[in-house]
């Protein structure tokens, strides 16, 4: 469980990035952290794994201070992907940036291939072991940050903007992966996406920041309906949803709504 | 055709890497705006360092054919001296940042090529206007977030005023608004300065309005390239290539499929509702 409780942030130039924001996450939940760029996603994810710290205000895991965490034992529940994959690779292999994490938990061996075995599969970077990272293609790298993330066994998984640069097919995957991980083991998944395709489809839960503010807290299907100003926080609504309201029809996506429209059209 | 790049039967094979090109030829017609698509891992990040010439001078490898930009061919040619023809703008564009605050980091390329400081510093301070950052030349790069400093990256390439710009993923860490004020931009350069523009893009959404060209790679090779009009529907039969197009255009191919009408190449949802409206389709419209 991930609280946080009255935060407010600035950077050095003193304009306020958070304002109060106060929101709970519970174990195994799939939320999706949404809102126009500079809104204050990143740095409140940031918070969730002791990277900044707020200015006032305060984080709880699993209802203790952040601030009393060793940053061992932080990383024992919480998994953090960047943003920016370079960020986070050390390793000359694929296979020792996914063992990187394991290793200096000081895993039993036997565990550690287990464990990047596993995560190697789950990102589709088979065949890519031997490779140095930095000559993976962006996608690929991307997926590396997830994999060496996954290899740790995380209790909560956050992932910023993990599908930017993948192709829709293995963005799929990727979604699919973590929609299990999140039903068959629990694992809370804080999604940070701009896709909200993706917010459609897999989240349960999605927290808009604009500005700073907290101003949605609630169903994905809610914040597409309609009467919510999606567009002044600088989201935009599925385009199969745009163009079903138009025509008066309901659907969820394209072959929903062309047979809606096939029948329709023949009414 | 008035190409203004082009490639015939291109290889390239990285030393450490698996991923190849083969038999690439392909015709970048003068004054399009065309975009790249291709699954991840295809080579398209590659064919864009070898429009630059950063492949093969930078990235070791086999190579074989020829790369030619604005008719001379890219081989023996310096980096530096390409970039002043065609612009890059990498995905991973944090690598391309070399400065500690916006205005030197935009005045860098500039200052290197022997512009006079004044020319320079008007140069930078319309390039950060154009991509919405007035006045922020003296702000550090950790103090904008991942979108602006993509914006940056872009700013950079504009002040040199180059004849081609190629972005890779210029999207991919926007939101909405910036996809689509960005694309807005582009299509202002593209249409006051006749710039070609070469785009990556998985996002073909925010580009749909502006596009006029599309390349579709697959495997390290060409699969198909023309004119929108021309090779969407062949596109989409391709089921590999489908998921890759955008959503618009994937209702458009699908219903044309299950209605055997033909519709036209929309280039936003109000433009397709209209058209469907009128057609007859949906509820409570049909005369």
């Amino acid at each position: 469980m991930i609280e946080a409780k009255e935060i407010n942030f600035a950077y050095r130039r003193g304009i306020p990035v958070l304002n109060d924001i106060n929101c709970k996450i519970e174990d195994g939940e799939f939320v999706a952290l949404i809102g126009h760029n500079g809104s204050g996603k990143t740095t409140l994810s940031r918070m969730f794994m002791a990277l900044d710290h707020p200015r006032s205000g305060q984080i709880l895991v699993d209802g203790e201070d952040i601030i009393n965490y060793e940053p061992a034992d932080l990383a024992d529940k919480v998994g953090y992907v960047f943003q920016n994959p370079d960020l986070q690779i050390l390793a000359d292999t694929v296979y020792e940036e996914i063992a990187y994490g394991p290793r200096v938990k000081k895993l039993p061996e036997e565990n550690i291939k287990t464990n990047v075995k596993s995560a190697i599969a789950a990102m589709g970077l088979k065949g890519l072991e031997g490779i140095y990272p930095r000559n993976l293609s962006f996608g690929q790298k991307r997926r590396l940050g997830v994999a060496a993330a996954l290899a740790l066994n995380p209790r909560i998984l956050i992932l910023d903007e993990i599908t930017n640069g993948q192709d829709a097919v293995e963005q799929a995957a990727m979604m699919e992966y973590l929609k299990a991980l999140n039903e068959e083991k629990g694992t809370t998944v804080i999604l940070i996406t701009h896709d909200m395709n993706v917010v459609r489809k897999y989240a349960r839960r999605a927290i808009v920041l604009t500005d700073g503010h907290l101003v949605f807290d609630g169903k994905p299907q809610e914040l597409f309906q309609g009467d919510q100003p999606v567009e002044r926080w600088g989201l935009r609504r599925p385009v199969v949803s745009v163009l079903a309201s138009r025509l008066g029809l309901s659907a969820a996506n394209c072959e929903e709504f062309c047979e809606a429209v096939r029948k329709g059209g023949e009414a | 055709m008035n190409s203004v790049v082009s490639v015939s039967d291109f290889y390239f094979k990285y030393l450490r890497s698996e991923l190849v090109l083969k038999n690439i030829n392909l015709e970048i017609e003068k004054g399009s705006f065309t975009v790249i698509i291709g699954p991840s891992g295809a080579g398209k990040t590659t064919l864009c360092k070898a429009m630059t010439g950063i492949v093969p001078y930078y990235s070791g490898g086999d190579y074989a054919g020829d790369v030619k930009v604005l008719g001379e061919t890219t081989k023996g040619k310096k980096v530096s001296d390409l970039a002043m023809k065609v612009g890059l703008m990498l995905e991973d564009y944090e690598s391309q940042l070399v400065s500690l605050t916006a205005g030197e980091e935009v005045a860098f390329s500039l200052l290197n090529h022997g512009f006079p400081p004044e020319e320079a510093e008007e140069r930078t301070r319309l390039a950060l206007e154009d991509v919405g950052l007035p006045g922020r030349e003296s702000y550090q790069l950790d103090e904008l977030s991942g979108g602006q400093r993509q914006r940056l990256a872009l700013a950079s390439l504009l002040a040199v005023h180059p004849e081609i710009i190629v972005l890779d993923e210029p999207v991919s860490a926007m939101d909405p608004d910036g996809g689509e004020s960005l694309y807005k931009l582009l299509d202002k350069i593209h249409k006051e300065h006749g710039t070609t523009f070469i785009v990556v893009e998985h996002r073909v959404e925010f580009v749909l309005p502006y596009l006029t060209n599309l390349v579709a790679i697959k495997n390290g090779e060409v699969a198909v390239q023309g004119k929108c009009e021309e090779v969407v529907s062949r596109i989409y039969e391709d089921a590999e290539l489908r998921p890759l197009l955008p959503e618009l255009w994937q209702v458009k191919c699908s219903l044309e499929k299950k209605t055997g009408r033909t519709f036209k190449l929309w280039r936003s949802a109000d433009e397709a509702a209209k058209e469907l409206q009128s057609e007859g389709f949906g509820k409570g419209v049909r005369a």
